[in-house]
């Protein structure tokens, strides 16, 4: 396929969330569509214990031209994909600047300090103006409530994914990403996938 | 083609393509998906061994037999397979034996950040290192024809970046080998008695002198030079950093980092005029280099903890990083790990945590159990020492620690290497109580086969150890089973047992909540009822995701008034509740019901 140009080469994305997220599988499906466009694509995520029910990141880095290491210097996401709000914020005081751009899934997991009442959660008035501030450009969405709609709150990942789409920062589409989850899924889920993917777009629209 | 693989799944493959069809290891993060995706290859044999040692030496011997082997494991595995390995370094191996250690640098998911290319000085075994997925193929590659070239066992070293990071590779034809397996003696060779070992070890110091003078001409140990300013020997992941924020300085890039390309270095050291070794944990490269007499900066600027990024470089050579950024401190609430949603751990560390025992730890999800608020272990070193460690515990207590001493380990982690301790237990009448906390798979690495599965690392139907039956052979006389979703009688049988005399296991058995073949369902997800729920709090003592606290005192004076006394109620999620049921077992108000 053509190579499309960047807006920045690296261009670096960040998608954030909590262990059991489905982040994993949302940096797979994005960085797979980047290839696709002929993009050199690295990503660099850790798994394993400290993930378990943990904050995750998943750094992607998107280039014409070389390979770039798998982490992402501090200050220097350009887009930032949040699966949770709290994790946003956490991700943009490392990773912000000015310009990044922000997509964030407004429905909170608790942390454990939070359940035992040790801890506030910060009120959703709060995060919105944490992101905004910290952001270029902050878009807030309920991906979980639309997931759960659609039968499986697993699919807020790619209702995000169909969000990051409509911002059009990135050469993908829905023909794109259904090329790429058509291979790699069985046939029986690839229909709740296009369907997640289409409320994302039109969550952003 | 092309593909976007991780460092691991690139291992597997290289390994493929160059005819390796025999390996062994044990599951750890962050080595695990080697093994699985080396085992879903056509025409390959791949096992879980019960821990990394039997592994190493089934690898081994079927290297003598004269296979092309490939052994996996984690860092800290090679410190349980370091026994064989030491000594195999003198037999040499016959076929080709590769031994790939991932190290874990920044502790992701280990007890300890060991930095394994000291065992490759140490054992006198060449080690290679790739930076990328690209390199981690072709590397594997190499080092079964340096393995074969010199008859010697060979190290491929990863690092979680490495191991767990995706980029794009070319995948190429598999080769197949001819078979050159075969019964062949050699005892001189293979018998390490003094009288032997002492000729072979002659052999291991010509057999370096040879890597030595190779290294020098290794392609993959390469020198670019750039600006003559800064010159900076590094390898592995460090090497992409370093690149990112500084592309115009020169390099030494070593592919191979035992042994090291001296006249090389030499050679780079006088063409630049400041230098730098760049790599993380300990200052391997940095010590040789300085050695040989050349100046060189490293550790008073790098750091020795945690893994590296472009940032850490960038920082450490030009005193700052170029982005200033000026984003305020926030209070955030952290997130540490917990365990999931309906995990039959809770039932079990609950219970624990409120006997007033000294709990002695293991390797495996359920260590979590140590943080608040189950606050339910009190050690763990490495694999197996929770039983050691127990007992030791107790014997040194003596009455003062009757009762009072339990050891927990998981069924994986009991067949890795909880059995000679449980032995010795018998052996030396030990006072103290073993918990194994089975939940019928390797969770923690993502549901890997034991001896205990009845299944085979590819799938075939085999025998499963019969844990209860297992722990009688090893002498102890009292073993029980429990239920860890049944609180109380989880209760009442771990009391008992710690009552009497004598050492107990008791078996707390159910299967893990993310293991998809058990097809679990505990049950519906539950509510709670906030006409009932009188702010006691006892459920938020589970530390269970979906439940949380919600204070009453808000802005929206809407709310249901209650007691000036009740501070908040108790919300579940129905979105993550697996209705496992711990919370009702405990709530004295029945108000933790069924949802609607």
């Amino acid at each position: 396929m053509t190579n499309l140009a960047l807006r920045k080469d690296p261009y670096n994305i960040v998608i954030t969330g909590v262990g059991g997220q489905g982040n994993v599988m949302a940096s797979r499906v994005l960085a797979t569509m980047l290839v696709r466009r002929g993009f050199r694509v690295t990503i660099g995520e850790t798994f394993g214990m400290s993930q378990r029910g943990g904050s995750v990141m998943s750094h992607i880095r998107v280039s014409s031209a070389a390979v770039w290491s798998p982490q992402i210097p501090k200050g220097r996401a350009d887009l930032l994909v949040a699966l949770e709000p709290v994790e946003a914020i956490r991700v943009l005081a490392d990773y912000g600047n000015p310009s990044v751009k922000s997509l964030v899934n407004m429905r909170p997991i608790y942390p454990v300090g939070v359940i035992t009442g040790e801890a506030d959660y910060p009120a959703p008035e709060t995060i919105r103006k944490a992101v905004a501030a910290l952001s270029e450009t902050a878009c807030f969405l309920d991906a979980t409530a639309e997931a759960i709609r659609l039968g499986n709150p697993i699919w807020g990942n790619i209702i995000m994914i169909g969000a990051v789409a409509r911002l059009g920062v990135l050469p993908v589409n829905r023909e794109l990403f259904a090329a790429v989850i058509r291979e790699g899924m069985p046939a029986s889920r690839v229909e709740a996938n296009l369907r997640a993917f289409a409320i994302g777009e039109a969550a952003v629209a | 083609m092309k593909e976007l693989l991780s460092g691991n799944e690139a291992i597997a493959r290289g390994a493929y393509e160059c005819g390796v069809r025999f390996a062994a290891g044990y599951p750890g993060t962050p080595s695990t998906e080697i093994m699985e995706a080396f085992a879903t290859y056509e025409g390959v044999y791949a096992e879980w061994a019960p821990n990394e040692k039997v592994a190493m030496e089934v690898g081994i011997g079927a290297a003598l037999a004269g296979a092309r082997v490939m052994v996996v494991m984690k860092h800290v595995g090679v410190n349980v397979a370091a026994d064989p390995l030491f000594t195999v370094s003198y037999t040499g191996i016959n076929g080709a034996l590769v031994v790939v250690s991932a190290d874990d640098p920044s502790l992701h998911s280990s007890q300890n950040e060991q930095d394994n290319r000291n065992y490759a000085k140490f054992m006198k075994i060449p080690m290679l290192e790739p930076s990328d997925s690209q390199e981690a193929k072709e590397f594997i590659k190499i080092a079964f024809e340096i393995s074969e070239r010199f008859d010697t066992p060979v190290f491929l070293r990863s690092t979680t970046r490495v191991s767990h990071s995706k980029s794009v590779v070319t995948l190429e034809a598999p080769k197949t080998m001819e078979d050159r397996t075969a019964i062949r003696c050699n005892a001189e060779k293979y018998v390490m008695v003094p009288m032997n070992a002492r000729k072979r070890r002659v052999e291991v110091e010509k057999r370096m002198r040879l890597l030595e003078a190779f290294a020098e001409n290794f392609p993959e140990n390469r020198m670019e030079i750039n600006d003559p300013e800064v010159g900076i020997i590094t390898a592995g992941m460090s090497y992409h950093y370093a690149k990112d924020v500084f592309p115009d300085y020169s390099y030494v890039k070593l592919g191979m980092v035992h042994p090291l390309p001296v006249g090389l270095i030499r050679e780079f050291a006088s063409r630049v005029r400041k230098l730098y070794a760049l790599e993380e944990l300990d200052p391997f490269i940095e010590e040789q280099v300085r050695a040989l007499g050349i100046e060189v900066t490293g550790k008073a600027i790098f750091p020795y903890t945690n893994e590296f990024n472009p940032g850490i470089v960038e920082q450490a050579i030009i005193g700052h990083d170029k982005i200033l950024r000026t984003l305020p401190e926030r209070q955030l609430p952290l997130r540490p790990p917990n365990l999931c949603p309906g995990c039959p751990h809770r039932g079990l560390f609950y219970v624990l945590g409120r006997l007033k025992v000294f709990i002695s730890g293991d390797i495996g999800c359920y260590t979590l159990s140590f943080m608040k608020p189950l606050d339910a272990l009190h050690s763990c070193i490495c694999m197996g020492a929770s039983i050691g460690m127990a007992h030791g515990m107790s014997k040194a207590l003596g009455e003062k620690g009757r009762g009072k001493v339990v050891g927990v380990i998981g069924d994986s982690t009991f067949l890795h290497s909880g059995m000679t301790p449980l032995l010795n237990m018998a052996y030396n009448h030990s006072d103290a109580l073993i918990v194994i906390c089975d939940n019928l798979t390797t969770a923690m690495t993502g549901m890997q086969e034991h001896p205990a599965t009845g299944f085979t690392l590819q799938g075939e139907k085999t025998m499963g150890v019969d844990l209860a039956k297992l722990v009688r052979a090893l002498g102890i006389k009292s073993v029980r089973l429990v239920d860890p979703y049944d609180l109380k009688k989880t209760r009442t049988v771990l009391k008992e047992e710690l009552a009497k005399p004598g050492p107990s296991v008791v078996i707390s058995r159910r299967a893990c909540v993310l293991f998809k073949r058990e097809k679990l369902s505990p049950g519906k997800p539950l509510r709670v009822d906030p006409e009932k729920c009188t702010g006691c709090r006892l459920c938020l003592g589970l530390g269970c995701p979906p439940i949380a606290w919600k204070k009453l005192v808000g802005p929206s004076g809407d709310q249901k008034k209650k007691g000036e006394k009740q501070q908040g109620i108790a919300v579940i999620d129905l979105n993550i509740c697996s209705g496992c049921g711990l919370c009702r077992q405990l709530c004295k108000s029945d108000a933790i019901v069924e949802q609607i």
